[in-house]
């Protein structure tokens, strides 16, 4: 079983050109298992989100290399790229980012849209995902008429739908008070548990302690990597969930 | 791909729900536009119907015999305009008249010679009368009802007329002048029939009936008038061999004009298609109008769809975040506008239809329904929604993602 999720090699995202050039990432090697949770942090400016976005496709890196689950995902077709966010990736933002016009529910099923899940299936499995989350109560409200808190949860639930191999956080608790941050980061360690990769990047060191791997970033590039669990300890995925992931990539 | 567009044509519902005075407002400028067309359209077919309906009741039989003019469509509307055309001479002739007689399979052939002439009873002068020089086959090939007297005949001696209903009461202030006699070009012609009023009053022979006066065309010759031959009507002896028959029409009659074919031979439907260029020019006038009226209903879509991507910028970042590639962004909002045009051409349909009855209640020209006119309103309503969908669409789906999520409204 290939345990590599992410592989990134000389990873380079510059920004302009002659003088006004600067560099995003520069040579950035990177290359996560599956399991582990990575909290990304350092200073405003040095990568951070610009990391997270190549990674989720929303963003392509100048040169360099980026396998995901061992399939090349740099230089493919933005088509290809965007059935990959839909199956492989999940977002969750800092402002949540929810269509303000649809139902929770709606807004839940989303991804299964563009993996042309059949309309039954997909609300079947969006209110699960919902249930997960204690929010089976609130399916038809709109988004505005929920917390914060609750809106991250929701998209939490958006971005595990789909049964991701990797859900990218940027700055989950950002906008939210300290309970409810709580409450979310909880939330993400039950996912994680059950064998979810999780990249997140946070300005909290505080949150760093759900991590099992923290990542310094300074200037675009690796400044410190430490692994708080050894990689033989991390949550193996639930074996029902595994099954699924083989028979869809067959 | 039939899920997404369900889910896109359910989206698309949402949207034009959300904003329903502007979505009504944008499907009323693309109503307006097909409502013309489709007033054009059902005006144009319901005045093809009353002529081909004649064709039907006179027969399949009738040939006709037109002059044709050499010059191309747009000048001849010119000239048309400009009145060259009437001091033009006609190419057809009244010595054409027995070269198609002698064709075989031709049974009946009449020519229409019209001309305007002022004429003068006991009673009134009127000018500008109407006169049809014809022979007596006009009445075996399309059979007039007489309200009073008999058609002109070859026997007859005396310069005969005969008078449309309308015309009778005119000049004689009497609905049966039959006997009495009226003056025109200096001679006595004595009425010897009215005809009985004509419902319709468009037909093949482009002839007013109930405003003519009929005479045969023997009399006019030899009174040393020349007549200009607008038409020649033939009846086949069957049904079967029209187009042969029309084909040695045209090889006669091209052998006796040393070659010249400046006429052209028409049967069957092709008679029906109306002929006057004013038609043609007044019909063509108005496509123009409801087509820039269309025009400017699709500037309309697309203004309210560039709106609504500018609106939904955010939304179209969080689609793309979860997977939207851009096609599928692109089909969504060309699928709103599609449903944004389609509404306007149903809602253009009844409009055009509210205004065609309006125009029969005043004009003879029924309202006129076919599937050819369905079909036209809703690919033209199809049409303008691509046209004027795919650049809003096309600039949605070519959002950065990353741009688009920090987009608020």
């Amino acid at each position: 079983m290939n345990d590599t999720v992410i592989e990134l090699k000389g990873l380079t995202k510059r920004y302009g050109y002659g003088d006004t050039e600067s560099f995003a990432l520069k040579d950035f090697d990177l290359t996560v298992k599956r399991g582990e949770f990575v909290m990304i942090m350092g200073p405003s400016g040095c990568g951070k989100t610009t990391l997270l976005n190549i990674i989720g496709l929303l963003d392509r890196a100048t040169s360099g290399e980026y396998k995901l689950n061992g399939e090349n995902a740099a230089n493919i077709s933005a088509a290809r790229q965007a059935r990959l966010r839909a199956k492989k990736i999940g977002f969750i933002f800092q402002n949540y980012n929810l269509i303000e016009d649809l139902p929770v529910i709606e807004n839940v099923a989303l991804p299964l849209v563009y993996t042309r899940t059949p309309r039954v299936a997909r609300l079947k499995q969006a209110s699960q995902a919902l249930a997960h989350f204690h929010l089976q109560e609130r399916e038809y409200y709109l988004p505005s008429q929920l917390s914060g808190g609750q809106q991250q949860r929701v998209a939490i639930a958006r971005a595990i739908v789909a049964d991701p191999e990797i859900i990218l956080a940027d700055e989950p608790t950002g906008n939210l008070d300290s309970r409810s941050s709580h409450i979310v980061m909880e939330e993400l360690k039950a996912i994680h548990e059950e064998g979810n990769t999780i990249i997140m990047v946070t300005h909290n060191p505080a949150l760093t302690t759900y991590a099992t791997r923290v990542i310094n970033m300074l200037d675009g590039q690796i400044d410190t990597d430490i692994k708080t669990v050894a990689d033989h300890k991390l949550p193996k995925p639930v074996e029902a969930r595994s099954k699924k992931r083989k028979g869809r990539s067959r | 791909m039939s899920l997404l567009i369900k889910t896109h044509l359910k989206l698309a519902r949402i949207s034009i729900k959300e904003n329903r005075t502007r979505s009504f407002l944008t499907c009323l400028g693309i109503a307006i536009g097909v409502a013309s067309i489709i007033l054009i359209l059902s005006l144009m077919g319901s005045i093809s119907r009353l002529v081909s309906n004649q064709v039907k009741n006179i027969g399949a039989d009738l040939i006709v015999v037109r002059p044709s003019t050499n010059k191309d469509a747009m000048s001849g509307i010119i000239s048309e305009l400009t009145a060259s055309s009437s001091y033009q001479k006609s190419n057809l002739a009244v010595s054409d008249v027995p070269v198609i007689k002698e064709i075989e399979k031709v049974s009946a052939v009449a020519p229409i010679a019209l001309s305007t002439r002022s004429v003068s009873t006991e009673k009134n002068t009127m000018d500008s009368v109407t006169v049809l020089g014809t022979t007596t086959d006009f009445n075996v090939i399309q059979p007039l009802a007489m309200r009073y007297g008999s058609f002109i005949d070859d026997t007859n001696e005396n310069k005969t007329a005969v008078v449309g209903h309308t015309l009778a009461l005119q000049l004689f202030n009497t609905t049966n002048p039959v006997g009495k006699t009226l003056t025109m070009m200096g001679n006595r012609f004595i009425v010897m029939g009215v005809l009985s009023e004509v419902e319709e009053s468009i037909n093949f022979n482009n002839v007013d009936f109930d405003n003519t006066i009929i005479v045969n065309i023997k009399t006019l010759e030899q009174m040393g008038v020349s007549e200009q031959i607008q038409q020649i009507n033939i009846k086949a002896a069957n049904t079967d061999s029209l187009a042969e028959v029309s084909n040695n029409i045209r090889e006669r009659l091209k052998e006796k004009k040393s070659g010249d074919v400046n006429f052209t031979v028409l049967y069957g439907d092709e008679i029906t298609h109306p002929a006057g260029s004013l038609f043609t020019i007044v019909s063509g006038m108005l496509t123009l109008v409801a087509a820039i009226s269309l025009v400017v209903g699709g500037i309309g879509v697309m203004n309210i769809m560039l709106v609504s991507v500018a609106e939904r910028t955010h939304e179209i970042g969080i689609r793309k975040a979860v997977g939207a590639s851009g096609q599928n962004i692109l089909l969504q909002f060309l699928f709103e506008a599609l449903i944004l045009s389609l509404l306007g051409g149903l809602m253009g349909l009844i409009l055009g239809y509210i205004l065609a009855f309006f125009v029969s209640i005043v004009t003879p020209f029924a309202p006129y329904i076919s599937l050819q006119i369905l079909l036209v309103t809703f690919g033209t309503a199809l049409l303008v929604g691509v046209i004027f969908g795919i650049y809003p669409a096309l600039k949605a789906a070519s959002k950065n993602p990353i741009e688009s999520l920090k987009h608020y409204r």
